[in-house]
């Protein structure tokens, strides 16, 4: 017996009345996690009926597939907007990585001569806005950010945040050895960087494409913000929420707009619609997190205290 | 590097290549509207500007806000001096409140364009509502937004499940005899037919507060939940009322308070359903209960024709609206629906064009509201409007758009219904406060505080969910801690001054 508890296997495990306490508290806490979803799932299959007698229920009185039905009856608007989100995720995922591993890169770089007033430049953006309407001329009649994808991209490709958390990647993970080794045996800045540098990162290239790729995919503040005519591009997040403001608003406003507001109650989807709507939304992204976890949590031990 | 560079800045060319169309030679204006439901006005816009190329000069762009978005998209382009938006929606209720607009330079002094392109619109609708869009402005006194021709007037009344009531015994005529103060008998027999789980009276607690005291809202007030009230003289809307012409705090009046007290003892024997004492539930609640039917006496800020709505027709049961009162004219619903030109228009001439024949011109309000005939509806043997299947495509708020009176009569109407309307709003009285119009600017501290309080109380009170013994002299306490004598004393300062 005693020899047993010697072995490494053991070595740090705790007692058998831990063990069991630590499962049954993260097994509470990830069914936590897990139940929201579920509900919106058991929701999106409830009938309006049940919903109306008894309100939301794990256990409604009917089911029913009608808001499906429904969903895949919006048909072009739907699917438009579903490969949009696609599209915006996509392309500010990748572009948004390169500029943030771009920017990071030389503030890590001790050489680099104005490596303060860029990590300056950067920061300051973090406490100090520019408020929303300026923001908004700048994207607008500057950049000419409206209608179009590129206002739905750009204004999210940079962030200050992300740079930070690249910038420190670096600081911990790749050794200033490992530059010097290269520039002695003849990489130049972009050998150095793509072959030697970047492989070590992964983790971190990881866990900011995760973050971006969150961003993008929820983004629909943008979408309220740039795109007035062309409906062609928005996402599948921003007419989920176009549903979600319309009956906030008419609720809020039925007092002031008596007669209109009940008759444009009518035009709103039902509670199931907007589940089933969540399910298409969370679906894809719930299923993106499996690929990046094991780097996720490469990220969070890398760094550590090494043999 | 610079094989690089050349990549990224090839890369976000394409990005922001936007749709430029080719230049043309009639400028475009481009008009933004509130609460529409259109995913495709392609058709409609081609025969839109067809017709008025050679009566207005130029071509017609439509940015469709909805209700979700409008408030957002409305106050950031003319924040923004956006040249892209020449018209938008206004009005009394909208977060681009017309007043404070107009006086912070955001709309075009519309008096010398009258004067010389308007004289259909002059025509076409009630100086009444000239009278109600001169207002105080950035540049002096005067008309900053065409007023549209709608239920211009406001009116509470009683959604009386009518089938239900003769099941019970009891006849309209019965209902029309009593008061908020008698119902209960009528709840008790309901309950007592349809069971426990079926709640007799289904009511939007903040209109049934101002059915019931008989309060008005102060145009200007803290948004979505009021704090000031006049007081409506309930035999005859043009007179002062009880109290004078003196803006309360309607949380304080007796009259609230035998209001809430009879709501409680409502709610307590489970008259009312609980879950429109919730913010978030309350209108959900309300429409999808209409909508079954399953319910004895509602609530319902009423239009004209309102019970030929499809909203009405559907419900399955003989419907009454039964009003408390004449239906009165004040500032909030005579600044319904307005549209302004953006002081950032390149083209207001135009657009002034485009609205004098919008709220004068029967071809173009029709086809902008209802669609192309043959596409979106057709006219059936007596000529009355039948809508196709189309129209889900395209659905316009009509009265976001101006003057509806210059519409055709649809089936569901009837004929000659929009000659009713006229009748019926031309007939509305205005209150002796018409054109009040309260400025918060110099309390907005104390609106934004009090707006805060009130939003805690107010609807689980006027639902009668709370018990106001206990509750109400807390909410009052807080108001005044929060600043509501400070905010009282402005508000009646400027309308002794208004009224002078």
């Amino acid at each position: 017996m005693s020899k047993s508890r010697q072995t490494p296997a053991t070595l740090n495990s705790f007692g058998p009345g831990a063990q069991a306490l630590f499962h049954i508290v993260l097994g509470l806490f990830a069914l936590l996690c897990i139940v929201p979803f579920i509900f919106v799932i058991i929701i999106s299959f409830t009938s309006e009926d049940s919903i109306r007698q008894i309100g939301y229920s794990f256990m409604p009185l009917s089911w029913s597939t009608q808001a499906y039905k429904y969903v895949f009856q919006l048909g072009d608007a739907l699917w438009r907007s579903y490969f949009n989100s696609f599209l915006i995720t996509t392309v500010g995922t990748v572009l948004s990585v390169a500029i943030c591993i771009l920017y990071a890169y030389p503030l890590y770089r001790k050489d680099f001569k104005y490596r303060n007033f860029f990590n300056f430049l950067s920061f300051f953006t973090m406490i100090f806005g520019g408020g929303l309407v300026p923001t908004f001329v700048v994207c607008k009649t500057l950049l000419g950010l409206s209608d179009n994808y590129a206002a739905l991209i750009v204004p999210l490709l940079f962030s200050p945040f992300n740079v930070i958390v690249m910038r420190t990647f670096f600081q911990t993970t790749v050794p200033r050895e490992l530059i010097e080794a290269s520039t002695i045996d003849g990489a130049g800045e972009y050998r150095t960087l793509i072959q030697i540098v970047l492989p070590v990162v992964k983790p971190g290239i990881a866990t900011i494409a995760l973050l971006n790729a969150l961003a993008f995919w929820n983004e629909w503040f943008l979408s309220l913000l740039y795109i007035t005519k062309n409906m062609d591009v928005i996402p599948l997040q921003y007419l989920l929420m176009r549903m979600q403001r319309n009956a906030d608003f008419l609720a809020k406003n039925s007092a002031m707009l008596g007669a209109d507001a009940a008759a444009a109650a009518r035009n709103l989807p039902s509670q199931s619609l907007k589940m089933a709507l969540v399910v298409f939304i969370v679906v894809p992204i719930a299923c993106a997190y499996p690929f990046f976890q094991r780097y996720v949590v490469a990220g969070l031990t890398v760094g550590s205290v090494k043999g | 590097m610079k094989k690089l560079l050349a990549l990224v800045l090839s890369l976000a060319m394409l990005l922001t290549a936007s749709s430029f169309a080719l230049a043309e030679e009639l400028p475009t204006i481009t008009i933004m509207f509130h609460g529409s439901n259109v995913t495709d006005d392609s058709a409609v816009l081609e025969a839109v500007n067809a017709y008025i190329a050679d009566k207005v000069g130029a071509k017609l762009e439509v940015v469709w806000g909805t209700w979700g978005d409008f408030d957002d998209k409305a106050t950031n382009a003319l924040l923004s001096g956006d040249t892209g938006i020449d018209m938008v929606f206004t009005c009394s209720w909208s977060a681009d409140e017309y007043n404070t607009y107009a006086k912070n330079g955001y709309f075009v002094k519309l008096d010398d364009l009258i004067a010389e392109y308007g004289a259909d619109l002059v025509a076409a609708i009630p100086e009444s509502l000239m009278q109600a869009a001169t207002i105080e402005g950035a540049e002096g006194m005067g008309i900053y937004a065409v007023n549209g021709f709608k239920d211009t007037a406001t009116q509470n009344t009683w959604d009386v499940n009518v089938t239900l009531l003769n099941e019970l015994g009891y006849s309209l005529d019965d209902f029309k005899a009593m008061s908020f103060y008698d119902f209960g008998e009528l709840f008790a027999k309901a309950k007592e037919l349809k069971g426990d789980a079926f709640y007799p009276f289904l009511v939007e607690p903040m209109v049934l507060e101002r059915m019931v005291t008989g309060s008005i809202i102060v145009a200007g007030d803290s948004g979505s939940t009021n704090l000031l009230s006049l007081y409506l003289n309930q035999d005859d809307v043009s007179a002062e009322g009880p109290e004078g012409n003196v803006i309360l705090n309607k949380f304080a009046t007796e009259e609230y308070r035998k209001f809430v007290d009879k709501m409680h003892e409502y709610y307590e024997a489970g008259y009312v359903d609980p879950s429109l004492a919730v913010a978030e539930t309350s209108n959900d609640t309300r429409t999808n209960t209409q909508k079954t039917g399953e319910y004895l006496i509602g609530t319902q800020s009423y239009a004209f024709g309102y019970e030929y709505s499809a909203d009405v027709l559907d419900r399955g049961i003989e419907v009454a609206f039964v009003p408390c009162t004449d239906p009165y004219v004040d500032t909030t619903a005579s600044q319904g629906a307005m549209v302004a030109i953006s002081t950032a228009s390149e083209h207001p001439v135009e657009s002034f064009k485009f609205l004098n024949l919008l709220n004068s011109d029967p071809v173009l309000m029709t086809l902008l509201n209802y669609g192309v005939e043959g596409v979106h509806y057709t006219l059936n043997a007596d000529g009355l409007v039948e809508f196709t299947d189309e129209r889900a495509s395209y659905q316009p708020w009509t009265n976001g758009m101006g003057n509806v009176t210059l519409l055709p009569d649809t089936a569901a109407e009837g004929a000659g219904f929009r000659e009713s309307f006229k009748e019926y709003y031309a007939s509305a009285k205005a209150i002796p406060a018409l054109g009040y119009v309260f400025d918060n600017a110099e309390v907005a501290n104390e609106m934004a505080a009090l707006g805060t309080v009130a939003a805690q109380y107010a609807l689980a009170l006027d639902a009668g969910a709370l018990d106001p013994e206990t509750t109400l002299p807390d909410f009052l306490a807080a108001l005044d801690a929060a600043g509501m004598q400070t905010y009282l004393d402005a508000a009646n300062a400027q309308l002794t001054a208004y009224l002078g």
